[in-house]
């Protein structure tokens, strides 16, 4: 749950984005500029977290900024990138202990939570069963014990967007291979049910804490699960003729837990007139962004 | 012996609709409250509470019953009973510090061999910590219900009452009065009579929660709550008054005191609770059910909606807005104007920057894209489906509690919501 210290939207001063060149960092930059807020966005070759970076870092910062730190290699897949991602995540504990900022808010992941949250909610445990959930949980126990001022943590569920670079099994998976005029696989019937979220709406819900200065959790998560089959079909349906959805099999055992819903009512209290884009609407919009 | 006097400190809810039950017994009953001011309304006969008959049985038993502000009055009585409020923080814990007030007041006024007794919900261990060398203090369950007090302590279906010894036999003034009430006394050590209270509102909590859990999913999977409780009522191992009704999650603040202090006894003693959490859980989750399908069905689609809401109490037939749904609900539809009608309670209540009230649910649903039924009014059920659809905007009606005729919201163009069905 969020608490807002600002309940009238009240525009930071200057926000700090550590990890501006990637996807959701960059979607970041964007909406702020859209909101006409002063942004200073920091990419690897302005702050290189991996040397000692902490001074570096400090030095880009003023006490009355909010950062957004959304710097990492994901996902984490082994020990190696999980000590990676905390290093990263140490430097910035020391440089924010050099220079304290106004406002943090750390990007992180609903891998975070338990695998049989069902729905998941803010409040749902915090255990993660996946090198990658770890980490975030590591790094938002982390800037929780090392940074005193006001935080928050955005958790996104499966993110979509034009510029993902990734290509994880789902719609930007789909969308690429149907443009190359191959077929979509789905793994066995594809039932498997999620929540995708688009980077423009992760974005937009950063943007909303941070001109409320808002503190504690927040999922971003639409409320609305669709399965991997469904959402095939909505991206085949963008080409003309529609691509062919083609079963393969899995390549493992069927997940344990088949569903994932997310009860998404913590956002409707924390922001009531936001509204989600619709799966539909949004795989719409990536596909004419696409080919535009 | 001759019949005994009974006292009541504290004119609350309890206090007050357990006076005028004692005195429908016949007993000569003394109200004791030290607001001068409750106490100058009491005797003009202006209630503070809502409760059905409760003016009609004041009236009629006026000449056995006295309200008094002065505490030299208690030593008239034989029986004094302690009633305050207890009041509850954010999670649920009690503040005993006013009864604990109210309790020494009482044993200090008192005659010799008078019998105190503590009507007031109390934790474990409380009574047999007030033990006090030359008094006779002693412990009872109450277990009234808002809006059905009256009924409920008129016509009890047992007294449960602690004791420093339950092999002992109860007082003989204490037993005199409980026994004009022709139901089984259950004396018990203080510490069960406690944990007894807790346990009956455990078990209604949990019938609750099993309600509003396969309600859900009645929401989801086509199948109709209203179909399958009657068919539970009809088993003898669940019961005919079993508490199966789906509803917003726990209100009113007594229930959910139970819960608190038994999370707080497993916590002290190591007892696993897990199931309590659960209940804790579910009353959360189904108490947004409201929020949830206005956001579903309304909010995301519409740009400057109008909600009217009926209902501010936190269930029928009182003033109380303790944990009220409704105003729960309402706290989260700030961005959007607002239109309120309680036939009891003021809109001024209601947590909002733009409410305005209303002098009748038509006048609220004026205009309105949504109307939602939060208190099961009685006269709301008079409302007419195609009245309310001329005088809507919208379509949506959201009615958890089934106040209008499905049917006849249907007939009438409406898109009619209501807990544990699709």
């Amino acid at each position: 749950m969020l608490v807002h210290q600002y309940e009238t939207a009240k525009a930071p001063k200057r926000v700090v984005i550590v990890g501006a060149g990637g996807f959701v960092g960059g979607a970041i930059a964007k909406e702020l500029g859209r909101a006409n807020i002063p942004v200073l966005p920091l990419t690897r070759k302005d702050v290189d977290l991996l040397s000692p970076a902490a001074d570096t870092l400090a030095g880009h910062l003023q006490s009355d900024d909010a950062v957004v730190f959304v710097s990492a290699v994901a996902p984490a897949k082994n020990t190696a990138q999980l000590m990676t991602n905390l290093r990263m995540a140490e430097a910035g504990c020391l440089a924010f202990a050099k220079v304290a900022p106004a406002h943090l808010v750390y990007i992180s992941s609903d891998a975070v939570y338990i695998d049989d949250a069902n729905p998941v909610t803010e409040r749902s445990a915090v255990a993660p069963s996946t090198v990658h959930g770890m980490m975030h949980a590591a790094r938002e126990l982390m800037f929780r014990n090392e940074y005193r001022g006001p935080l928050a943590f955005l958790r996104p569920t499966l993110i979509f967007g034009a510029a993902d670079p990734h290509s994880g099994y789902g719609p930007n998976r789909f969308r690429r291979q149907a443009a190359k005029g191959e077929p979509i696989t789905i793994f066995g019937e594809g039932e498997e049910k999620r929540d995708h979220v688009s980077v423009e709406d992760v974005a937009r819900l950063a943007v909303r804490i941070l001109l409320h200065r808002s503190t504690g959790a927040l999922n971003a998560a639409t409320g609305v699960a669709t399965s991997f089959c469904d959402i095939a079909h909505l991206v085949a349906a963008q080409f003309s003729p529609p691509a062919e959805v083609k079963s393969v099999p899995r390549p493992g055992p069927r997940p344990h837990l088949l569903h994932r819903f997310f009860d998404v009512i913590a956002c409707h209290k924390a922001f009531p007139d936001f509204r989600y884009e619709s799966l539909a609407d949004g795989i719409a919009r990536v596909h004419r962004e696409c080919v535009a | 012996m001759t019949a005994p006097t009974i006292g009541y400190a504290g004119m609350t809810h309890l206090g007050l609709c357990s006076a005028v039950a004692a005195a429908s017994k016949g007993f000569a009953t003394l109200g004791f409250d030290a607001d001068a001011d409750l106490v100058g309304r009491l005797q003009a006969g202006r209630l503070p509470v809502v409760e059905p008959d409760l003016d009609d049985l004041l009236r009629a038993n006026k000449s056995r019953v006295a309200f008094s502000p002065d505490m030299r009055r208690l030593a008239e009585c034989d029986l004094v009973y302690v009633a305050p409020d207890v009041p509850t923080d954010d999670q649920g814990k009690s503040d005993l510090a006013g009864l604990d007030r109210l309790l020494d007041l009482v044993l200090d006024n008192v005659k010799p061999g008078a019998v105190v007794t503590v009507l007031s919900q109390v934790p474990p261990a409380f009574t047999r910590a007030r033990q006090r060398p030359g008094r006779l203090l002693y412990y009872q369950v109450e277990t009234l219900v808002f809006g059905r007090a009256v009924e409920r302590a008129t016509k009890p279906e047992r007294f449960i009452v602690g004791c420093p010894d339950p092999a002992e036999p109860l007082p003989p003034v204490l037993a005199t009065f409980l026994g004009a009430f022709g139901c089984p006394i259950l004396p018990m050590r203080f510490e069960s009579a406690e944990l007894c209270k807790i346990s009956i509102n455990c078990c209604l909590v949990a019938s609750v929660s099993v309600a509003n859990t396969l309600a859900e999913l009645c929401e989801r999977i086509n199948a109709d709550w209203s179909e399958i409780a009657p068919a539970l009522r009809l088993d003898r191992r669940i019961g005919a008054y079993s508490y199966l009704a789906p509803g917003l999650g726990l209100a009113g603040g007594n229930l959910e005191r139970d819960l608190a202090t038994v999370l707080r006894f497993s916590e002290e003693f190591g007892t696993e609770a897990g199931v309590i959490k659960g209940f804790v859980a579910n009353s959360s989750h189904r108490r947004d059910w409201p929020l949830r399908v206005l956001h579903e069905a309304l909010l995301r689609k519409v740009e400057k909606p109008v909600i009217a809401v009926l209902g501010l109490a936190y269930k029928e037939n009182t003033h109380s807005v303790k944990n009220s749904p409704s105003l729960a609900l309402i706290r989260h539809l700030a961005p959007w104007p607002l239109r309120v009608f309680d036939p009891v309670v003021a809109a001024s209540v209601a947590p909002h920057p733009a409410v305005s009230g209303a002098k009748s649910p038509l006048e609220a649903a004026s205009g309105a894209d949504a109307v939602v039924i939060m208190t099961p009014w009685p006269e709301f059920r008079a409302i007419s489906c195609s009245d309310l659809a001329r005088a809507m905007r919208g379509r949506l009606v959201l009615d958890p509690y089934a106040v209008l005729d499905r049917k006849a919201a249907r007939a009438a163009g409406l898109d009619h919501r209501t807990l544990g069905v699709a």
